[in-house]
């Protein structure tokens, strides 16, 4: 230890190293800091997890019969029976899977029409699989897209994984606002096409229903009034015919529920030649009402047929009227393609509209869209995990400026010295290195993005108690040193130095073994990461960048702590703190 | 330091060393503190994700015949405009379609679920008055994340070969249903893909016309014959009561069949004669729910063919043990395993988060005891073996008090929580190294000899102290904030800001009170003055 202790001692006597430990400090924590502009460290709020089961949801188009999606669905179960860690499949028909943490917030739930189904596959126990879900999904989703996206064309295929966080509608939405429906919708289009031709998105879906053709049975008011029927009647018996109705139930003993009674007509029967206005008309002129003086009145004698477009769903979100088109992201953040795809949507929007970007909140993508016509206002807002993370990201800034604020004002009123105290502070802010670094590490050894998350987040902030932990042991017993023993002040931060690398060390390598094992896992990696590495960095700086700091600062010294201002000759490292 | 003159305690810290030192209670809180962590680990509820209060809920109103800007309009605009004035709401969604208008609302996170199904069913409630005409009567329906969410899901299936119909089949799994219902904190319990008995009469539209028949006379003419009326009671001459009563006249499916829909040219004419009358299935039900598993769920088998299946979910109550009712679930489906059996029933186990949520614990706290055990060999290496058994000590102490306040505060053990006691596994060492690590400096310091080892156990503790009280209140001051983090992310990692604190304190007290006291115990004065090389060796190794 005496090596240390002369090691430490010699820098604090020359002026030259001492400068030298201050701007390699600050060098090594700029270049870290730069890794985020080079996306050499690529931010994400939380990593994918391995999980033992995921879902693919099926929507054909808007009014599609069960019977089509069922052609998608056996399509896609098809390939999956080639999979060899997939042990089972449900396929559910017409409705969601029974709830789960992701179909919460995806509307499953919702789901009861016949363009819709949702399988939900089953693999094997994930410590004994090689592949992991995220990667399986990631292989599987373009052989599925080919084989089965064209069967109904139209229809949208995801794959949906098991949230590692909390559940979110899609990793990237786009909330397309706007009174003009029909632009809305065209504007929705245009943004999904450019989210689809956006490396790393898929999955891209505009969630609002496909216009299609319709007929109306218009009915002729006179010929109802003289034939005698009803319109309710009319109502009534054609949805009796096509749909079937109970029209009356049986109360058992034997089961636990009444018996109903069902009427339709007979699927034979009932069935249109095709889909054309001819069609309907000749299987109406056989379907026949009584009137109310007994006779048999055709309905197609009482009805115009006409063909018309459906009328697609409204969605309205806070009052506004709206449209969503959502993206997934493909084992990328969430951040990079959605900077891309924002940059084309100017390009591309700039042409008929006139864009305004939004101030900075977390809305702060936003883009609002003008015509320039017609001079009507749309509102391209992204919504979405991009959202919860920047409220997340903006939330834990915040939290960690308030813990910056209070351990200020606690060493403050320890120390009674504004100048001690910001030592500390700084000594404790460039663990930051160490996490950087370490993400960038981690990155280049595993095989996959290594992100930094929100995990990473936490760890940091925790470091940041660790590590002013070091600092402060390390000056109060340098200031014992001197006032108890009137120790020289150099040489009292050198042999404290010395002596506290045993405690630091230990309490160090605790940390980096404690947090050893949550590395490999994937979702607090970020954490354990940021831990080993900011550790590391944490002793660095608080065995040579603070004593540096600590003989500079007049505050250290054998004496009452006094109140003094930060030390005026180095004004640099004070500045770090801001 | 090294005087005569006894050593005065400055610092809570050699308050607790001085008060604990000596007293024999000190062993039975330590005990007592291990109990109380083992009670609340093995009784503590365990689920996978922690519970996040998600409230919010739908209104559904039906306006039949409206065309979906009607409904905007008539419906969708004055209702979100009445939900809007409800305090702690987020976001309105609104949905006009065809014939239905829908309202989903979606309170902030943490608000109180309740609380916020009152207020939104006394919103709607008090606008009744304000209904449009030809309106039907708004449906309210609060989503219910723990009720909704199920943590099992059985795929129930009939075996290849089974004589049994698919309408007894299902009476099967209801009286499965029924008895799991019964099993305590089992919330709900739905069936997916089942098929009701249905009576179903599909009429020939050709033979309709031929008889000069209307669907309308058909539906009368089984209406007339469905009624189901209670008894009458009669009185006697002399007073007796004398009940009677019209038997159903529709008892099977045959008596549906016999039906007589109209007379034709002087003939009856029978249901029978213009359609197919069936006991079958609810065939306007188009959700089913089919299975393609594995020959006898063998991974290495090839897939069976898809079969129709009934899914059997069951959900828990809030804040009760997944673990449990998983495993009672079990039971009962063990129970009728032979009935299965001989009926050809089987059954796959689709979801099992129960299994999950004990999985997932078990591995963290795995990993809990893997790095306890990583760093007491490291700290033999640095410190020596009993130096380190005292460390080694204080870690599950330190766990057992935060876990039992967790468990009596009324939390859940699940990943986040566990990922907090992970995270706080590397700084609650901290303060009973940094004691420990005094203490043996002490100890082989040159003074040593003179000194009682009390003073010196006392010493060593208070010394470091103030530092320590500071640092680690540091660190609970980096986590403090953290609970206000809102939406759903701060929500999700509660668990966080909640337990971190707890355990530093404890491990402050901890690291105070037992240190010392066990130091007591194991550790002794070293005979002779200890050289200096000795203790060098050891610190490099520490740095390595």
């Amino acid at each position: 230890m005496k090596k240390f202790e002369n090691f430490v001692h010699n820098i604090l006597k020359s002026k030259v190293k001492k400068t030298l430990v201050i701007v390699l400090t600050a060098v090594a924590f700029f270049a870290s800091l730069m890794m985020f502009p080079t996306k050499l460290v690529l931010a994400k709020m939380l990593p994918g997890k391995s999980d033992n089961t995921y879902s693919i949801y099926v929507d054909t188009p808007t009014a599609s019969s069960i019977e089509e999606t069922k052609k998608v669905t056996s399509c896609i179960t098809n390939i999956l029976t080639k999979e060899k860690y997939v042990k089972n499949m449900s396929i559910f028909y017409g409705q969601g899977i029974p709830l789960d943490y992701a179909g919460l917030v995806k509307g499953a739930s919702m789901k009861r029409t016949e363009n819709v189904a949702e399988i939900s596959v089953n693999l094997t126990d994930k410590h004994t699989r090689k592949e992991p879900s995220f990667l399986m999904t990631q292989r599987l989703r373009p052989i599925i897209d080919k084989e089965c996206g064209h069967i109904i064309s139209g229809s949208t295929i995801k794959l949906v994984e098991q949230p590692s966080g909390p559940p979110t509608l899609a990793s990237i939405v786009v909330e397309v606002q706007g009174d003009n429906i029909k632009q809305s919708r065209e504007l929705s289009v245009e943004v999904a096409n450019i989210l689809s031709n956006t490396k790393g998105l898929v999955d891209i879906d505009v969630m609002a229903d496909d216009i299609y053709d319709t007929y109306k049975l218009i009915p002729n008011i006179d010929k109802v009034a003289r034939s005698g029927l009803a319109i309710k009647q009319i109502n009534n018996i054609l949805y009796l015919a096509f749909e079937g109705m109970v029209i009356a139930t049986k109360n058992s003993e034997n089961h636990s529920d009444q018996i109903p009674i069902f009427l339709i007509l007979s699927d034979k029967t009932k069935r249109l030649s095709d889909s054309s206005q001819d069609a309907i008309r000749s299987k109406l002129t056989s379907l026949n009402l009584m009137n109310q003086r007994g006779m048999m009145v055709p309905l197609s004698e009482v009805v115009d047929i006409k063909k018309v477009k459906s009328e697609p769903m409204i969605m309205h979100k806070d009052l506004k009227r709206m449209i969503n088109v959502i993206a997934e992201t493909d084992m990328v953040s969430q951040v990079y393609p959605l900077l891309d795809a924002r940059e084309k949507m100017i390009e591309h929007f700039s042409k008929n509209y006139t864009v305004e970007k939004a101030g900075f909140s977390t809305y702060m993508f936003d883009l609002y869209l003008t015509d320039k016509q017609t001079g009507e206002k749309f509102l391209l807002r992204w919504d979405g995990e991009m959202k919860v993370t920047l409220d997340t990201f903006r939330d834990l800034g915040a939290a960690f400026i308030a813990a910056l604020v209070l351990i200020f004002f606690l060493l403050v009123i320890y120390y009674k010295s504004f100048s001690i105290s910001g030592i500390i502070l700084i000594g404790s802010f460039l663990s930051l290195i160490g996490v950087i670094v370490g993400h960038w590490v981690a990155d280049l050894i595993t095989e996959q993005t290594f992100f930094l998350t929100a995990t990473s987040l936490i760890g940091f902030i925790a470091l940041m108690g660790i590590s002013s932990r070091n600092s402060l042991l390390l000056i109060d017993f340098a200031m014992s040193l001197m006032s108890e023993h009137g120790m020289e002040k150099k040489e009292a931060i050198a042999v404290s130095a010395a002596t506290r690398a045993k405690p630091i060390m230990l309490t160090a390598v605790a940390i980096i073994l404690g947090s050893a094992l949550l590395a490999s896992d994937p979702i607090f990696g970020g954490l354990g990461v940021a831990l080993i590495s900011g550790t590391v960095a944490a002793v660095f700086v608080s065995l040579l960048f603070v004593p540096v700091l600590m003989d500079n600062a007049k505050a250290v010294n054998g004496g009452q702590f006094e109140d003094t201002l930060i030390d005026q000759e180095h004004p640099n490292d004070i500045s770090i703190t801001r | 330091m090294g005087h005569k003159k006894p050593y005065e305690v400055k610092d809570v810290a050699g308050k607790l060393a001085v008060g604990f030192l000596r007293n024999p209670l000190t062993a039975v809180l330590g005990i007592v503190l291990l109990a109380l962590g083992w009670i609340a680990l093995s009784t503590m509820p365990r689920e996978e994700d922690p519970q996040i209060a998600i409230s919010g809920g739908a209104v559904i109103v039906a306006m039949p015949g409206a065309t979906p800007g009607e409904v905007e309009n008539i419906i969708v605009k004055p209702l979100e405009k009445k939900l809007r004035e409800v305090k702690g709401i987020e976001h309105i969604y609104g949905m006009s379609m065809d014939n239905v208008g829908i309202v989903n609302v979606m309170y902030y996170i943490g608000e109180n679920r309740e609380d916020s199904n009152l207020k939104l069913y006394d919103k709607v409630m008090q606008n009744m008055d304000e209904m449009p005409k030809g309106v039907m009567q708004p449906l309210i329906k609060p989503f219910d994340i723990d009720i909704d969410v199920p943590i099992i899901t059985l795929a129930m299936y009939k075996k290849e070969g089974a004589l049994l119909s698919t309408t007894d089949f299902t009476e099967k799994v209801k009286k499965l249903q029924h008895e799991i219902n019964a099993i305590d904190n089992v919330a709900k319990t739905t069936l997916r893909g089942n098929h009701k008995e249905q009576y179903n009469i599909e009429v020939d539209m050709g033979k309709l016309s031929a008889y000069h028949l209307s669907m309308g006379q058909i539906m009368m003419a089984v209406q007339s014959l469905a009624a189901n009326v209670p008894n009458v009671k009669g009185r006697t001459q002399d007073n007796k009561l004398t009940i009677f009563g019209i038997a159903n006249a529709i008892e099977s499916v045959e008596d549906v069949k016999n039906v007589m829909v109209a007379n034709y040219m002087g003939s009856p004419i029978y249901l029978r004669d213009v359609a197919k009358v069936t006991n079958g299935i609810d065939i306007q039900n188009f959700k089913d729910v089919g299975l393609i598993a594995r020959a006898d769920n063998n991974i290495t088998n090839p897939f069976n063919k898809e079969i129709p299946q009934v899914t059997l979910t069951v959900a828990k109550l809030a804040g009760t043990n997944a673990v449990f009712v998983a495993k009672d679930v079990e039971e009962v489906l063990k129970e009728h395993e032979e009935e299965f059996e001989k009926e050809g029933i089987g059954y796959i186990v689709t979801r099992d988060y129960g299994e999950r949520a004990n999985e997932a614990v078990n591995e963290l706290m795995h990993h809990l005891v893997i790095t306890i055990i990583i760093i007491a060999l490291m700290l033999v290496f640095a410190l020596g073996w009993r130096e380190s058994i005292i460390v080694t000590f204080t870690v599950p102490a330190i766990l057992a008090i935060t876990l039992f306040i967790a468990y009596v505060s009324g939390q859940t053990m699940n990943r986040i929580t566990l990922f907090a006691f992970l995270l706080s596994l590397g700084l609650l060492v901290d303060a009973a190294i940094i004691v420990i690590e005094n203490i043996h400096r002490h100890l082989h310091a040159h003074d040593a000899e003179d000194k009682d080892m009390d003073e010196i156990l006392v010493q060593a503790t208070d010394e470091v102290g103030g530092p320590t009280n500071i640092a680690t209140l540091a660190i609970i001051m980096t986590m403090v904030p953290m609970a206000f983090v809102g939406g759903m992310m701060g929500s999700f990692m509660k668990p966080i800001p909640l337990n971190v604190p707890v355990a530093l304190f404890a491990s402050l007290a901890v690291a105070y009170i037992f240190t010392p006291y066990l130091s007591l115990k194991l550790l002794k004065k070293p005979k002779h003055k200890h050289n200096h090389k000795e203790e060098e060796k050891e610190k490099d190794k520490g740095k390595s």
